[in-house]
């Protein structure tokens, strides 16, 4: 489904990315770990298609496509989707009539007729049984006054109502206590599928007792130095990332 | 050798005449007209460094664009020419102005005179209305603005509005047709005057048909008794030759409430006075409005809000979006005298700069004598947030329709006080318009 061959990428001429190579097929998780600033969340971005990034090097290619080529929209409708670290709050729109709008541009996209508001409103209903979301908070602004659990959460929704084949999830974990993050991996869990996949960015191995992920990647200095099954987030929890810094710089 | 006019006695030049030929000797507007125009002379237009004035050269402006003769345009629009403008609300007043004249017979007048009396300004109106007669031209600093004392001067019909005690009336509709083949000045004059209880509600539109300039020398007066409730909507659509200086200006008594709402959209030359008067307690002042500008279309708002006693409220929000070359002038005073305890004073005003040519000059200016007072006020100015877009794009909703998704969000913030869903729609569809 995707394959990341030598991916360089840097931001503001500083090198972030130097040589990622990560193939993903369906049905999979992914978990990519890794110290602060070794490059997940600039993985992650470029994955969306954040327009600050330059590539220098390499080539993503998704559904056999080079996924570098797409705008951000044209990625969301081949069915990427990113579970923003930090969701941004947008006055004004209600998550309603976002997630309507976003929605029908997807299905048109994707070849699909409009939702009307009646079919809209009862696919709503069924995908918020998944994040326990409440229906007060989406006739609110889109993230506004949000509290860091209920921004999550309706990353997760957002996700549930777009129905992508690749989630990226970025540090989706974060600012969540162990409640949210049960209700926010169970819907993850409840939206996999033997047809789509997820790479789960995270820094703690905490949210993988949920989510579990089928291969774990250590990123550092911009690069996937280790790669394992779910033992090594295991590993990494109980003797952090000292060692694996020591196996890089022994190299 | 001929003597050098100045711009003053140019636009004065034929007053004496005009004057003569409109009223009679015994005439009580005669008079008060002559005093405007003295007024008018003593003022004199702003100044080069005029402060109120300063973005907005207004007396080069009108130099530049004007032959300064002032003389009344005639017009070929009929009866059904106008009507057929009007907004689809029956139950309602409909008002025409041609040329700033007030045209009773095209208008159509529904209200009771016993709830709303609609009626020519003139001097009948004048002596059958003592409360017009003594305020006329007065209303809260009216006197110190030289386009307010021109317009004093020179408007002829006018309209006065009048809401009697505890009546809550239908909409009014006000619409302002600028039409002429050649240059043309007008002094379109209204008079509001909300009796203790009533509600009043005015919508003013202006259609201007003719390709030459024309200058609209505008001014509002209303005075809001105690517990009454006035609201003045207007909206600006206008063309690249139109030139406006229009002048709200508004007097409260107690528990009454004044709201004015000004959505700016199109013209050359666009300046807005917007003075409000809280001259009592437990009063509610509001101005809302909204900018939207593109070409070289220049709006310059001019506001104050003068608490004079304590326990009342005043709330200001406007909103820009300004692209290619236009620019925009905020100025927002608020004044909170050494009586006005326990005032709540709220200013906003934020834009959003769309092009690199765009240029917006905003100030907000609060004067604070009272120590038991809530005032903020604040103003921002910035492009469009990336982040926002990027978020939206990411989504699956095309760049274009994020922008316009955030952009009409930004904007419809202004429209938090509209209750008429008619001109709400019709702002609501002039702002997606202009978003496309």
């Amino acid at each position: 489904m995707l394959k990341i061959d030598n991916l360089h990428a840097s931001v503001e001429g500083k090198s972030i990315l130097k040589g990622i190579n990560l193939e993903v097929n369906a049905g999979e998780v992914h978990a990519i770990m890794g110290p602060n600033g070794s490059g997940k969340s600039t993985l992650a971005s470029v994955l969306a298609g954040r327009e600050e990034y330059e590539i220098e090097e390499g080539s993503i290619t998704y559904q056999g496509k080079d996924l570098l080529e797409l705008a951000p929209e044209e990625r969301a409708h081949a069915g990427v989707f990113l579970a923003f670290q930090y969701p941004v709050e947008i006055p004004g729109v209600s998550t309603t009539n976002f997630l309507k709008t976003a929605v029908n541009q997807t299905r048109e996209a994707r070849g699909l007729k409009a939702l009307d508001a009646v079919s809209f409103l009862k696919e709503m209903k069924e995908k918020m049984k998944l994040v326990d979301i409440d229906q007060a908070l989406l006739s609110r602004a889109l993230n506004e006054g949000f509290s860091g659990g209920e921004k999550k959460r309706n990353e997760i929704f957002q996700m549930a109502m777009l129905e992508p084949t690749l989630s990226i999830l970025d540090e989706t974990d974060s600012g969540l206590d162990i409640d949210a993050l049960k209700v926010v991996a169970d819907g993850v869990n409840k939206l996999k599928g033997p047809n789509n996949a997820s790479i789960v960015v995270t820094h703690y191995q905490r949210l993988l007792d949920y989510i579990v992920p089928d291969f774990v990647h250590v990123l550092y200095k911009g690069k996937i130095v280790k790669s394992g099954d779910k033992s090594l987030a295991l590993e990494l929890e109980d003797k952090g990332y000292d060692w694996i810094k020591e196996e890089v710089a022994a190299l | 050798m001929s003597e050098v006019l100045t711009t003053e006695d140019q636009l004065l030049a034929g007053f004496e005449g005009w004057l003569n030929q409109h009223f009679e000797a015994s005439s009580s507007l005669k008079t008060i007209k002559k005093a405007g125009a003295e007024n008018f002379k003593k003022l004199g237009l702003p100044a080069r460094k005029s402060e109120a004035y300063k973005y907005t050269p207004i007396t080069k402006v009108i130099e530049k664009n004007f032959d300064l003769k002032i003389s009344e345009s005639p017009s070929s629009l009929t009866k059904s020419d106008c009507e057929s403008k009007f907004y689809a609300d029956e139950d309602a007043n409909h008002l025409v102005f041609i040329n700033g004249i007030f045209v009773e017979d095209y208008s159509k007048i529904i209200s009771a005179s016993s709830e709303l009396t609609i009626k020519v300004l003139d001097d009948q109106a004048i002596n059958e209305h003592s409360e017009l007669k003594s305020n006329l031209g007065q209303v809260n600093g009216s006197q110190v603005d030289p386009f307010a004392a021109l317009n004093l001067a020179y408007f002829n019909q006018g309209v006065f509005i009048r809401a009697e005690k505890n009546t809550d009336n239908k909409n009014t509709y006000i619409y302002q047709f600028i039409d002429g083949t050649e240059q043309t000045v007008l002094f379109p004059r209204v008079f509001v005057y909300g009796a203790t209880g009533s509600r009043t509600k005015i919508y003013e539109k202006t259609f201007i048909s003719g390709k030459e300039n024309s200058l609209n020398i505008s001014i509002v007066e209303s005075m809001v008794e105690s517990n009454a409730e006035v609201r003045y909507t207007k909206l600006q659509n206008y063309t690249n030759s139109a030139y406006s200086i229009e002048g709200i200006y508004a007097h409260q008594d107690k528990d009454s409430r004044f709201y004015t709402n000004t959505f700016s959209f199109k013209g050359a030359v666009v300046r807005n006075n917007i003075y409000i008067n809280i001259d009592a307690e437990n009063c509610e002042g509001h101005m809302n409005g909204l900018y939207q500008l593109s070409g070289k279309t220049h709006v310059d708002t001019n506001t104050s809000v003068d608490h004079l006693k304590p326990h009342s409220y005043s709330n200001e929000l406007y909103k820009g979006i300004l692209d290619e070359n236009s620019r925009a002038v905020f100025n927002g005073k608020i004044y909170v005298r050494p009586d006005a305890q326990k005032t709540n004073a709220f200013q906003s005003n934020n834009n959003i700069l769309l092009s690199d040519t765009a240029t917006i000059n905003t100030k907000p200016q609060l004067e604070i004598w009272a120590d038991d007072v809530q005032c903020s006020h604040g103003c921002t100015t910035g492009q469009m947030d990336e982040e926002a877009i990027f978020y939206l794009r990411s989504r699956g909703i095309e760049k274009t329709n994020a922008k316009a998704l955030l952009l009409n969000a930004f904007a419809n913030e202004a429209l938090s006080e509209m209750q008429n869903e008619l001109v709400k729609e019709e702002v609501e569809a002039i702002i997606l318009n202009k978003l496309k």
